[in-house]
């Protein structure tokens, strides 16, 4: 027994140390069946981009690089950028991710940047740069939100054309209110605290944006601060908003999922919501009933908050980088992924040439053509919680900003409790 | 001796055998145990000792995944949580959902182990019923709770249809989130500690029973005298363990309410440490705020532990 049990330390410790013990995940160096080189590719599935999606996108662009094998990794939720810290911090940061944000990944090292050759086939080739580089694909742009609207409840209040301007809105909301019609249907329960948020998003897009494009990298640099009057004042329409009983509380139990499916089931007779939301409006069965414009501004002009970028990053320190720079070019160039995906998601394509599939829905059609028009009209500004790179808030804001959203929502705190809040938790996380 | 050794045919030339505890066994059984041992001590070495040997050095830093220099910072981690309002909110949030968690389960199961205390084939079916929760795993219990606790979901639309106009905001409202995550929480644990006081139940000798009944005592008093005086260790197990489970809460926290409605409201320490490590990338106070739940735990729970096994009787 004794020589049994001097054998079985020394091998059990060799077999730990080599198996329990070594990085867990994808050996990205190693060579998977067959000779092929493999590495990991981080995903998200939501309602429209599901399981199917991703498999038969990722079989698409996996033969376009011969001798890869491609590994699909699933966020657990839709924060795809916690889920790849933990992945960093545990040693599996995934070799190629989708829909990250680059923040922190890249000034840490620990993404490649695009080179120019790279990204000569995008329509906004430096959107949401790190320190001048470009860390994320700019290959779907998302206006977030619009408002997408039920033609049957705004009949239904005798309203017969969307508001233009704010107090039109408001005017709106009233009428739809005073017909027991709910004018705003909102998300934010569950796992899915962003969707508390989309009423402030552009409440600061139409007055705060438009005004100063360079808001946020002015508040970075300390010349401006949440509290002050511009920023407190679009927090403050929020409130009103919600004070007014405009704003359906219960919102905040439903994750992302059950709003949307709130708005479908006529819970509400406006939907602020990213343009991912047209593909779901467009399979269903209301697809003719829906309408959709653009938050409206006090003075009726165009303000379309819009993030460009979405797309695919690489590892810095993937073994096989030029295979996996491949792969994410060949996956986000491929028409029929980049169809795909606008079929399945919605997308607004950033790419030059690119043309949507034929036969796409009436929301999506309708969708495009708000967008076009707010690029027309350059009222095109950047999303507040949705931009990212040198623009976005620091580490850690995003979700808070979605905890003081839900206050507004639930009537816990006022524009000033709110953006005070904000202002020291920023500089919390500027001090830490 | 030695006569009478051999006339009991014990051979007197054999070695003498070395008597447990001395220094000549002690090597070989040393091995022995070390051949056994080291599969389980080596994973938790890994797993566990490492991991919080880690995070005891990180949380004397401002280490942060996205910055390469780790400074060390002394205590000044946990000076600041002490006085931060978000760890201290966090707290109590943890505090009044731990004491939910601890009270509701115990309550409740053992009210239902004494129901249950029955034999038949229905009562084993029952049984099996209630312990099915605790297998499931807390992000299925939690869907499926949210499914219904939403406000367009089955319990709201059921009270809706009784006439009650303005259900409440089982998930929505920041006032009574927490004591729905309480309870759903305490639902799944539910069948634990009716099987744990079952088993408690069953071990009760029958004789004591009858002597109490002989000396005069109704059912309430027997319960009151013999049976919950008997039950102590099923008491001191699930207290102990439900104490663990609601200072822990996190995953049915994430997916029921995401930490909200709002600031404050069901953000327990575990998910405030997630969120502070991997959301805000501050590592070290993440660190630093485990650290400190570890203690609290081990604080509370060995106090509780301590008082829970003096009230235990051996018959």
């Amino acid at each position: 027994m004794n020589r049994i049990a001097r054998l079985a330390v020394p091998l059990t410790a060799l077999t730990l140390a080599a198996v329990g013990c070594s990085p867990a995940g994808t050996d990205a160096g190693s060579s998977g069946a067959g000779g092929k080189k493999e590495i990991t590719f981080l995903t998200f599935e939501t309602p429209n981009l599901d399981a199917a999606y991703w498999d038969a996108a990722i079989a698409r662009a996996e033969a376009k690089v011969p001798g890869l094998k491609v590994k699909k990794l699933v966020a657990p939720s839709t924060d795809r950028t916690g889920y790849a810290k933990q992945l960093l911090a545990s040693g599996q940061f995934p070799d190629v991710m989708i829909s990250v944000s680059p923040v922190g990944f890249a000034e840490s090292g620990q993404m490649a940047p695009w080179t120019d050759k790279e990204l000569a086939q995008y329509t906004f080739p430096h959107s949401n740069p790190i320190g001048g580089k470009v860390y994320q694909l700019p290959y779907n742009t998302q206006p977030t939100p619009l408002v997408y609207y039920s033609k049957k409840l705004f009949a239904e209040a005798d309203i017969t054309a969307p508001p233009r301007t704010y107090q039109e809105l408001l005017d709106d909301s009233a009428k739809l209110k005073s017909k027991g019609i709910d004018p705003f249907v909102v998300g934010g329960g569950g796992k899915d605290t962003f969707a508390s948020s989309y009423l402030w998003t552009a409440l600061v897009g139409t007055d705060v944006y438009k005004q100063t494009p360079d808001w946020m990298a002015q508040r970075r640099a300390g010349k401006v601060a949440f509290n002050d009057a511009g920023f407190k004042g679009a927090t403050d329409k929020f409130v009103q908003l919600v004070k007014k009983g405009y704003v359906d509380k219960a919102g905040l139990s439903r994750d992302y999922a059950n709003t949307e499916k709130a708005f479908l089931g006529g819970k509400g007779a406006m939907y602020p919501m990213g343009t991912w939301f047209a593909t779901a409006g467009d399979k269903s069965a209301m697809k003719d009933d829906i309408g959709v414009f653009a938050f409206p501004t006090d003075d009726g002009s165009l303000s379309v908050p819009s993030y460009t970028g979405g797309g695919m990053s690489v590892s810095a320190k993937s073994k096989n980088l030029k295979e996996a720079k491949e792969f994410a070019l060949a996956f986000q160039q491929d028409k029929a992924n980049l169809d795909a995906v606008v079929k399945s998601d919605g997308a607004i394509i950033a790419m030059k040439g690119y043309t949507p599939p034929a036969g796409m829905g009436p929301v999506y059609d309708a969708t495009v053509k708000v967008y076009d028009a707010a690029v027309q009209a350059k009222g095109v500004t950047n999303a507040f919680l949705v931009e990212t790179g040198d623009d976005a808030l620091l580490p850690g804001l995003v979700e808070k900003s979605y905890a003081l959203a839900q206050d507004v929502i639930a009537g816990r705190k006022d524009a000033d409790a709110a953006t005070k809040a904000l202002d020291e938790d920023w500089k919390k996380a500027a001090t830490q | 001796m030695s006569l009478v050794k051999e006339r009991a045919g014990i051979r007197t030339d054999a070695p003498p055998r070395t008597p447990p505890g001395t220094r000549r066994g002690a090597l070989p059984r040393l091995w022995h145990f070390l051949g056994f041992g080291a599969p389980g001590l080596l994973v938790y070495a890994c797993f566990v000792l490492a991991p919080i040997a880690l995070s005891v050095g990180y949380s004397f830093t401002n280490a942060n995944q996205f910055v390469p220099r780790t400074r060390f910072v002394g205590l000044d981690n946990y000076t600041r949580l002490l006085t931060d309002q978000e760890f201290l909110t966090a707290l109590k949030v943890t505090t009044i959902l731990t004491l939910i968690v601890v009270i509701v389960p115990n309550v409740l199961g053992l009210a239902v182990a004494v129901l249950l205390d029955r034999r038949g084939w229905f009562y084993n079916a029952l049984r099996g019923v209630f312990f099915v929760p605790v297998v499931l795993s807390s992000v299925v219990v939690s869907v499926v709770w949210q499914a219904m606790l939403t406000d367009d979901g089955l319990v709201n639309t059921a009270l809706r249809a009784m006439g009650v106009h303005s259900p409440p905001g089982w998930l929505s409202d920041p006032d009574i989130a927490l004591y729905s995550v309480g309870f759903i929480i305490s639902w799944q644990m539910l069948g634990f500690c009716a099987v744990v006081y079952l088993a408690g139940l069953q071990s009760v000798p029958q004789e004591l029973h009858e002597a109490a009944a002989i000396d005069g005592a109704g059912p309430w008093l027997r319960f009151r005298k013999v049976t919950w005086p008997m039950l102590a260790p099923a008491l001191t197990i699930n207290t102990v363990m439900l104490l663990i489970t609601g200072f822990k809460a996190y995953d049915h926290i994430q997916v029921l309410t995401g930490g909200g409605p709002g600031t404050g409201t069901t953000a327990t320490l575990a998910f405030s440490v997630i969120q502070t490590g991997f959301t805000a990338n501050r590592t070290g106070e993440a660190s630093a705020m485990a650290l400190l739940m570890l203690v609290i735990v081990a604080v509370v729970s060995s106090v509780a532990l301590r008082f829970l096994q003096r009230r235990e009787v051996d018959f």
